[in-house]
């Protein structure tokens, strides 16, 4: 099977000693990939610079058979639904002066040359499958809690029916009982869609039940595990 | 004894519309040396409960109930009296430790800041400050006293509020979300910190915290916040080990080493609660009656279900 994604090498520096280097793994379809570290191990801008948010000092990334430094823009955005990302802080990842509804629809709208409204009727079922309602669509981000707001972005990514999510700490700033609900969701989508995922956290016990495989990095050396290894691994580290 | 003791806490914010009852009937007692846990999500009213304690809330609260330490009580205080054991006998511990450090002022100085309010003579501050600082494991405590707390990580800056908050050695210590957006070492060096203070002993440790295994690990009482109310009382290993209560059960549940089965619907809204049971919406047996149940005793806790 050809992989989704693969890194080759990548190398990050801004200028005083490397974030990371010679980081090579490769993610196949439906698979999901932890990224684990502590803070500032750079497992975030490893996440950015895999679909191409952050330029890498050095290495190629090659998305499903192409290269995305060497495309063209024009290229790389046809290629840009494909690949999608959800960020760490809810309350923050969606334009607070648009309504919810604005937010979901855009992207979709903008790569298909559609109406918003049309767009927006076409996403009824999977605003369902996510337990929201339409209705709530019409309010502003501040109006409405974080796990909703991550449902929101769920639907918002999906509508592009993605091959690949990078997920920066999706439920870090959810409620435990939120966190359950939003990770289950993920997984269901993710199956139902055969998304592959890299999923970037610095809490094992998720780790070990989201990930097929987790990369750990730490004082810039990344190393591949599988899941017995990676239990193994984070055993030290709990209390 | 008890070194702190809370009965029928009620703090109620005005709001536009009708009002936000953030802390309803809110009563336990803690005991001297014992480390007390309060456990809840978002909302639950958990970190009122401290800034009640503290003298902290904003005008606007509206509180009533009585809490007395050491036997006074202290609710009622004038600030010019209160202001005698905050900081002193009381030391607190706030959320947010980078936010709540002077970025102006050198991390030292902070700590010595403390040591002044405690009427330690200037020229024994700086020694202090070092073996204060080194017996919150920071392996350099001369370079964190001479930097800014942007220089620090925020497991660092943790510790700091600890140590200002450790400076005046407190008989009570209220500390608000300590491990709150810490990275896993950050976060096991905090708790090790905290275990290290309850094998010493001295103080009484009243913790707010969203963070179950943190509370199993370190509480010897645990109380479970639900909408501004507590659920669930008694002692750390029995509430975490065997829940009565169904909501405590279902938080337990949603952790991912334990199968994260999550717990359906949300919590209900401050200002709209419903009638009855607060928990009724999300329970797995949802009683059939409109009474909200009180707290009762069940085996040596407290638990409000009218099923326990």
């Amino acid at each position: 099977m050809q992989p989704l994604l693969s890194a080759e090498r990548l190398h990050k520096t801004y200028g005083h000693g490397n974030i990371f280097s010679d980081v090579s793994f490769t993610v196949n379809p439906g698979e999901t990939v932890g990224l684990f570290g502590m803070s500032g191990s750079g497992k975030s801008t490893l996440g950015r610079c895999l679909i191409g948010l952050e330029r890498l000092s050095g290495g190629r990334v090659v998305f499903a058979g192409e290269d995305i430094a060497r495309l063209s823009a024009s290229r790389f955005r046809k290629l840009r639904p494909a690949m999608q990302m959800i960020f760490q802080q809810p309350a923050i990842s969606m334009d607070p002066r648009m309504h919810l509804f604005d937010s979901v629809s855009e992207p979709l709208a903008f790569h298909e040359k559609r109406g918003r409204p049309e767009v927006f009727a076409s996403l009824f079922p999977l605003i369902a499958a996510v337990g929201l309602r339409p209705d709530q669509f019409s309010c502003y981000p501040n109006q409405l809690s974080g796990g909703e707001i991550q449902r929101a972005m769920m639907v918002k990514i999906y509508s592009l029916s993605p091959k690949l999510i990078v997920a920066d700490e999706p439920t870090s700033m959810l409620d435990m009982s939120v966190q359950a609900q939003i990770l289950l969701l993920m997984k269901e989508l993710q199956k139902k869609n055969n998304t592959a995922c890299i999923f970037i956290s610095h809490d094992s016990q998720i780790m070990l039940t989201m990930c097929d495989r987790i990369g750990v990095l730490g004082d810039g050396d990344f190393r591949m595990m599988e899941l017995d290894e990676f239990a193994g691994y984070t055993t030290e580290l709990r209390l | 004894m008890n070194i702190l003791e809370v009965e029928h806490l009620h703090v109620t914010f005005p709001a536009r519309r009708g009002s936000i009852r953030a802390s309803q009937d809110v009563s336990f007692s803690v005991k001297e040396g014992e480390i007390c846990v309060l456990v809840g999500e978002t909302g639950s009213g958990k970190s009122v409960i401290g800034q009640a304690i503290l003298h902290l809330l904003p005008q606007s609260a509206m509180v009533s109930g009585s809490i007395r330490y050491a036997g006074e009580e202290i609710l009622s205080l004038p600030e010019s009296a209160f202001s005698r054991l905050r900081g002193h006998a009381i030391s607190f511990i706030p959320q947010d430790p980078i936010g709540s450090l002077d970025p102006l002022m050198r991390c030292g100085r902070q700590v010595a800041e403390a040591l002044e309010t405690r009427g330690v003579p200037k020229e024994m501050r700086p020694s202090r400050v070092t073996s204060l600082l080194s017996a919150l494991s920071f392996p350099d405590p001369d370079l964190v006293a001479v930097s800014y707390p942007h220089e620090l990580s925020g497991g660092m800056c943790q510790r700091l509020t600890t140590g200002i908050a450790l400076a005046s050695s407190p008989h009570l210590l209220v500390a608000d979300e300590p491990t709150k957006g810490l990275d896993y070492v950050s976060r096991k060096r905090t708790i090790e910190m905290f275990l290290d203070l309850k094998v010493k002993g001295t103080d009484s440790i009243l913790m707010i915290t969203h963070d179950l295994e943190l509370a199993d690990l370190i509480g010897d009482t645990a109380g479970v916040l639900y909408s501004g109310e507590l659920v669930e009382f008694g002692p750390a290993a029995e509430v975490f080990g065997h829940p009565l209560h169904p909501y405590t059960k279902g938080l337990i549940a949603a952790l991912p080493k334990n199968g994260m089965r999550p717990m359906r619907g949300v919590c209900p809204g401050l200002a709209a609660l419903p009638k009855g049971c607060y928990f009724q919406d999300r329970c797995p047996a949802p009683c059939t009656t409109d009474l909200h149940p009180p707290m009762h005793d069940v085996c040596g806790r407290q638990v409000r279900c009218s099923r326990c």
